[in-house]
């Protein structure tokens, strides 16, 4: 949560999430170069330069496929939402790698021209009708650039200044990207690699994150939170009372598609956008604890009677005006400016329970 | 279009990104955020974002300036648009790794290499 802007708002899950990722990160490439060589058929005598390459390779593909696994299923099962805590530092991670890849592609591959070696790599290859002799190395470039302008986007500061709806908007590169990359390898070192280990990794690869994805999807789309129903006077109704425990929240999906998450805490109900103002998080899948709901994607907390964080934080959601008629639970859809108080309105004591 | 021309582009994106980041993060950035407002450690983070989406910047901050900004839709997240992204994405890996593997190069190993020069006419 933000007060003033600094680098990193490092904490000690942040230290211990990145200190996995590095010693991962070292432990396959250990693994790649001296472990099991031939598994990938790099155990022929060939520069050190070109099994460099494809162990950064590979590993910047083996990042991007579990980054893009973590939303799924997250959303699938909520004991991975621990791994989407700190996914922007995964991602900036993944970038470096993939960095070191091209360094050693560049160094090796197009550095023997009396041109530039990007000039080089942007010329080496034009069969652009066909997939053998494809140009797949600017389906990396189209990946690299993707990865750069994620994590080079991932401070704080962008999403405030972006909004996160841009900003999400924005990181649906990594769909792209992944495509891409997914390209990237199967037009190229696919198409004549005589060892058939990589092949059945990328399709492994490729397969988890296009299942993950799709059945997140549908799941969503079976599962997902229910429209309100139109009521009197232009308020809507979102269901009973007897639907909201305690300390938690009913999601519905108000006539203008902004989702609304209506809480029942201490025998009242308050109404909060479902949407946090950091990455847009689900509010209302979050608990309160002491009037603060904390948001399940990356703990940003808010008191469900003013939309505000607590001070010293700064940050707000709109609010909505809720109205009780007999059991059935009414919000006004329109919303209120970020942080402005409302007064809960008390359940009645005879339907009092959870 | 040739390397050449892509690289020329490329310069020309980058220093124009540079001068936007240049009077935005001396300049702009007090004025329309105030957690930035005695914050400098943090700004040379920025600049490579700002070198590579330095459009987008101009005109968040044209919008922020002029009070254009729409406060609502920062809480609109857009999650249909992700439901299609995803099935998008789904169908273009599988395209394009099915078109890969049927286009796999045939090679046979006990070929031995053979010295060309030796070879003769």
């Amino acid at each position: 949560m933000s007060v003033k802007y600094i680098p990193v708002q490092w904490n000690q899950n942040k230290w211990f999430y990145d200190a996995v990722l590095l010693i991962c990160i070292g432990v396959f490439v250990w693994i790649f170069l001296y472990v099991v060589p031939d598994w990938l058929d790099h155990g022929r005598p060939v520069d050190g330069a070109i099994t460099n390459a494809r162990a950064f390779g590979l590993c910047a593909f083996l990042m991007m496929t579990v980054i893009l696994a973590i939303g799924p299923l997250a959303r699938l099962d909520a004991r991975f939402l621990p791994l989407l805590y700190n996914r922007r530092h995964f991602g900036v991670l993944t970038l470096f790698v993939a960095l070191t890849h091209v360094g050693f592609i560049l160094g090796w591959y197009f550095a023997f021209s009396p041109v530039g070696q990007v000039e080089n790599l942007l010329s080496a290859r034009t069969s652009w009708a066909q997939v053998a002799g494809f140009p797949f190395e600017f389906f990396g470039i189209f990946a690299l650039l993707s990865l750069a302008v994620l994590a080079a986007t991932s401070h704080d500061f962008w999403m405030k200044f972006l909004t996160p709806r841009i900003w999400k908007s924005l990181h649906y590169l990594i769909y792209p990207a992944y495509a891409a990359v997914v390209g990237h390898v199967a037009w190229g070192v696919l198409l004549d690699h005589r060892n058939q280990t990589l092949t059945w990794v990328i399709l492994a690869c490729a397969v988890v994150v296009v299942a993950l994805h799709v059945m997140a999807a549908l799941k969503d789309r079976a599962g997902g939170d229910a429209p309100a129903q139109a009521a009197k006077d232009g308020w809507v109704r979102i269901g009973t009372v007897d639907e909201i425990a305690e300390g938690r929240a009913k999601i519905a999906i108000l006539p203008g598609g902004d989702r609304v998450a209506v809480f029942r805490h201490q025998g009242a109900l308050s109404a909060i956008s479902n949407a946090c103002a950091h990455q847009n998080g689900p509010l209302g899948e979050g608990r309160i604890i002491d009037c603060l709901v904390t948001c399940p994607w990356h703990g940003f907390q808010y008191d469900v009677r003013t939309g505000q964080s607590p001070a010293p934080f700064t940050e707000r959601v709109p609010t909505y005006a809720v109205a009780l008629d007999g059991r059935h639970v009414l919000v006004d859809p329109t919303a209120n400016p970020p942080g402005t108080p409302i007064d809960p309105v008390p359940v009645p004591e005879a339907t009092q329970h959870g | 279009m040739s390397a050449t021309v892509i690289l020329l582009i490329a310069e020309i994106w980058l220093w124009i990104g540079a001068a936007v980041a240049a009077v935005f993060l001396i300049w702009g950035i007090d004025r329309i955020d105030e957690d930035a407002r005695g914050a400098y450690i943090f700004r040379p983070l920025l600049v490579p974002g700002i070198l590579l989406i330095w459009p987008l910047v101009l005109w968040r901050w044209w919008l922020l300036e002029t009070g254009r900004d729409r406060w609502q839709l920062r809480h609109v997240p857009p999650r249909r648009a992700h439901q299609a992204a995803a099935f998008v994405m789904a169908a273009t890996v599988c395209a394009i790794l099915l078109a890969g593997i049927a286009n796999r190069q045939p090679w046979d190993r006990v070929i031995e290499p053979v010295q060309l020069s030796e070879a003769g006419p």
